[in-house]
């Protein structure tokens, strides 16, 4: 890419891989830690742990107190994250260049020498209940937390990162303490992308009491696994729309089918010419929001449809949608269609290269999955010799068998259910699992 | 103090302007780092056009468009802008409307030709129009399941009085029953207009030549206004008002204030400072209060929309039901504080910090750039990128007390506490 500069790979001395992406001219700095262990992480009886651990990071570590790092952080007008999602833990620092020697030295600080004070894990702790009882409020969380227990029911990847209830009002700072002790462990990178200073390694070691952070790089490893058989789940809403969401566990980034499957993301819900968009939508009028959820994971990804429509036109919105999903498994894609997704799947990633965090962040993706640095290069080369007959040899072999999950009211569920049973997907036998290579 | 803190001196790009001669402007800014280029034609046409019986007109007409030209099918800009790699989109907002695509840059010249061709000259066909209604429908019906937007729209409806801003861009539902193509198209006829539209490009913009293509265009062709009747400014009444919402999980506390339209920008850039002073980040003054030291909310929010008839600061608390009364004193008395006794040097240098970056940060974005050139332009506004930025720079704790944090005192909001029922 022209606007990527020079790229230097490096080691910490623990062992942790850093990589520079050298962007000069906008006097900018993005900064990102990506370690393995998030949500599906989380200990049994301890869901919510990793995302209340990262959350309290930043209330205090090394010589700085809460307040002290939140002034240092905001008074540089920097943003500071501290966030966990399924597979890994996240810290995102963007700052001014200028202001990197006094920033970047809280990275590892906060992973090494975190506070934890109990009055700031009771904040946090109170804080991510709320959010959990407010998400309540939205029907597409509700479909979608319905989806999660058909796709994954007690397994890793079944629970919002927030955590569950009873779990998140439990968890104990020695609990936490002993998940920071093992940040690393499971691998780890840093990724800078930016202005970046000279004595960059140096930046991020000072303060540390100790500079080996022993840690590894992230390895190719297999990640958590989904179910597959088909399932229905309703809940009951006095909503004016029903929501639908039909899904399947796949395959993990970088896994042999998972790139057909990304075009085929590109075809269905990518951009206003995208299948389910003008079929959905444009033809019939269903939906405003109509589309494929479709995120890279370490494990058994989820890929989902998801749509909302008025629940009078219940049927004919789970007729559609079904049929839809129906056709991936019949018949091949055009050229012409594969050509556009395609088109899409270049345009995305150059899109998603735009600012120096977007740069680190994708990078630090990929590498934390254990997937080469030029991952996203290598491959928009091998989505251009994938064939139609691909594209469906990995539909049938990963969607042959989706959920539903529906959210809406007594009536609209009624139709949509017997819509569901009358159609053929609701006894569809899965595939064999392939063996994984 | 040094110009803008923080950020080192690069001079920023000076956006370069021109005139068709018809009158519609032109604004380019090159950023030869930017992977795509924005093309993003602005319109003043939003809902605060719309006479009485043309509620949601001006949003249901941005959909519209893309269901094409004359010389385009419906659907076939979609799909061109896309085949190219492009993506495009659009948003209806008070007062204006914006169609954008991003391209690689050597399609942009493409994509120039087919964004002016779909603007400018929808088909509207019946047909297509009685289906978009029912797209448009159920995004209404979509916005009603979430109470947090209730809330919102009932807040405004109460304190905007009379005014437009108090209602509903996407229109209400009889309303948009009764509709028909030819009353949107003497909507498009009026409001899309030479002296109403401008044109915004920011991206690698050097080699491109897009002059000749401009100069013989549905854009040059467009025709002047007809005399329309000015858009009144906001008179916003303070009150309160407490109801209650199905579906609700967290009591809400919402409450609006007017400031100055968008056309005095250091003002608006002053209640930029104010906002961030009062709920940017865990030091700043409601988050500590409420959420830190209290521990009253889950989230105290404080926006600043910025508005041509009136900017609009908007403030949410999320809590418990039962802490509500105790969530509202207690804001009060942080602005009470606040317009008691100036803020501290330290404070207002965070926030500027905080507001500087913020913008500098959003110039890494060809799209971004476009919209501010281009949404400036539209209104008038012809200042450079680093304008902004003096302003924000000219702002002091005296003058701040002066002349910005009064205009937030409680007794000048419109309140609404929103309950589970």
């Amino acid at each position: 890419m022209s606007a990527a500069g020079l790229i230097q790979p490096r080691t910490l001395p623990g062992g942790c891989p850093l990589w520079l992406i050298e962007r000069p001219g906008a006097g900018i700095l993005s900064a990102k830690l990506w370690m393995r262990g998030g949500s599906s992480a989380d200990p049994s009886g301890q869901r919510g742990a990793a995302q209340l651990l990262a959350g309290v990071l930043s209330r205090g570590c090394g010589s700085l107190s809460g307040d002290a790092l939140a002034d240092l952080v905001e008074g540089s007008g920097a943003g500071l994250r501290c966030e966990a999602a399924e597979d890994g833990t996240l810290l995102s620092l963007k700052c001014a260049s200028s202001d990197a020697p006094s920033l970047l030295p809280l990275l590892l600080q906060m992973v090494q020498q975190p506070w934890l004070v109990s009055d700031q894990i009771d904040l946090e702790r109170q804080l991510n209940l709320q959010t959990l009882q407010r998400q309540k409020e939205d029907p597409f969380q509700l479909a979608h937390d319905q989806l999660r227990q058909l796709l994954y029911s007690e397994g890793p990847y079944g629970h919002d990162p927030l955590g569950v209830d009873a779990d998140l009002r439990t968890l104990s700072r020695d609990q936490l303490q002993q998940l920071a002790s093992r940040y690393g462990q499971n691998g780890a990178v840093m990724v800078l992308a930016g202005e970046i200073p000279t004595n960059v390694e140096e930046l991020l070691l000072a303060g540390v009491t100790d500079a080996h952070w022993a840690c590894q790089p992230p390895q190719r490893s297999s990640g958590p696994q989904g179910q597959s058989q088909p399932a229905i789940s309703v809940s009951n809403d006095d909503t004016e729309q029903l929501v639908l969401m039909l899904g399947a566990t796949t395959t993990p980034l970088g896994a042999p089918q998972a790139l057909a499957l990304r075009l085929l993301h590109c075809h269905l819900g990518v951009g206003m010419s995208s299948r389910l968009f003008v079929a959905l939508r444009e033809e019939h009028g269903l939906a405003y929001d109509v589309g494929v959820h479709f995120p890279a994971r370490l494990g058994d990804a989820p890929f989902v449809f998801h749509l909302s429509s008025s629940s009078e036109r219940a049927a004919e919105a789970t007729t559609e949608l079904l049929q839809e999903w129906q056709r991936l498994l019949d018949q091949p894609i055009s050229e012409a269609e594969l050509e556009l997704a395609l088109a899409k799947f270049r345009g995305q990633e150059a899109l998603g290269r735009q600012t120096s965090s977007q740069i680190a962040d994708r990078h630090a993706l990929v590498l934390g999955h254990g997937l080469p640095f030029d991952f996203a290069d290598r491959s928009l080369a091998e989505a251009a010799q994938l064939r139609p007959d691909d594209l469906l040899a990995a539909a049938r072999s990963l969607l042959a068998a989706p959920s539903l999950s529906l959210c809406g009211p007594a009536s609209a569920l009624e139709q949509a259910e017997a819509v569901w049973r009358r159609h053929s997907l609701s006894r569809s036998q899965p595939q064999p699992v392939a063996s994984s290579s | 103090m040094p110009a803008s803190p923080g950020l080192t001196h690069q001079p920023l790009p000076e956006p370069q302007r021109r005139s068709l001669g018809n009158g519609v402007n032109l604004v380019q800014i090159d950023l030869p780092q930017a992977p795509v280029v924005c093309l993003d034609l602005w319109c003043r046409a939003g809902s605060a056009c719309e006479r009485s019986d043309e509620s949601g007109l001006a949003h249901f007409l941005e959909h519209m468009v893309f269901k094409g030209s004359q010389s385009l099918e419906a659907g076939e800009f979609d799909l061109k802008v896309e085949a190219l790699g492009g993506n495009s989109n659009a948003a209806t907002g008070f007062d204006d409307v914006h169609y954008h695509v991003l391209m690689p840059p050597e399609a942009a010249p493409q994509a120039l030709e087919l964004l002016l061709d779909l603007v400018l000259q929808p088909r509207l066909d019946g047909d297509d129009f009685a289906m978009e209604r029912q797209v448009v429908l159920e995004e209404l019906a979509q916005s009603e399941d979430q109470p947090e937007e209730v809330a919102f729209q009932e807040l405004l409806r109460q304190a905007c009085g009379s005014h437009a801003y108090g209602r509903p861009i996407l229109g209400r539902r009889d309303a948009l029953e009764a509709h028909s193509p030819e009353a949107m198209g003497a909507f498009h006829q009026r409001h899309y207009r030479a002296d109403r539209c401008c044109l915004a490009l920011a991206g690698p913009l050097a080699g491109l030549d897009l002059d000749a293509a401009l100069n013989d265009s549905p854009l040059s062709r467009l025709p002047r206004s007809e005399p329309l009747a000015a858009i009144p400014t906001l008179q916003l009444q303070p009150g309160h008002t407490r109801i209650e919402l199905q579906r609700l999980e967290a009591a809400r506390l919402l409450m609006a204030w007017q400031l100055p339209g968008a056309a005095d920008q250091d003002t608006v850039m002053g209640g930029d400072l104010l906002t961030t002073l009062l709920a940017e980040g865990r030091r700043s003054r409601l988050v500590e209060q409420l959420r830190e030291r209290l521990r009253l909310v889950e989230s105290v929010d404080l926006d600043l929309n910025v508005l041509e008839s009136g900017c609009l600061v908007l403030l949410e608390a999320v809590c418990e039901p039962e802490q509500l009364q105790e969530v509202e004193q207690q804001v009060r008395r942080v602005l009470l504080e606040l317009i008691e006794q100036p803020p501290a040097e330290a404070e207002l240098e965070r926030a500027k910090r905080l507001v500087g970056n913020g913008y500098r940060f959003s110039l890494e974005v060809a799209g971004s750039v476009a919209a501010m050139v281009g949404n400036s332009q539209l209104w008038g506004r012809h200042h450079n990128l680093q304008r902004p930025l003096d302003w924000l720079n000219d702002w002091g704790c005296e003058r701040l007390s002066r002349e910005v944090i009064p205009l937030l005192h409680p007794d000048r909001a419109f309140s609404l506490q929103a309950v589970p029922s």
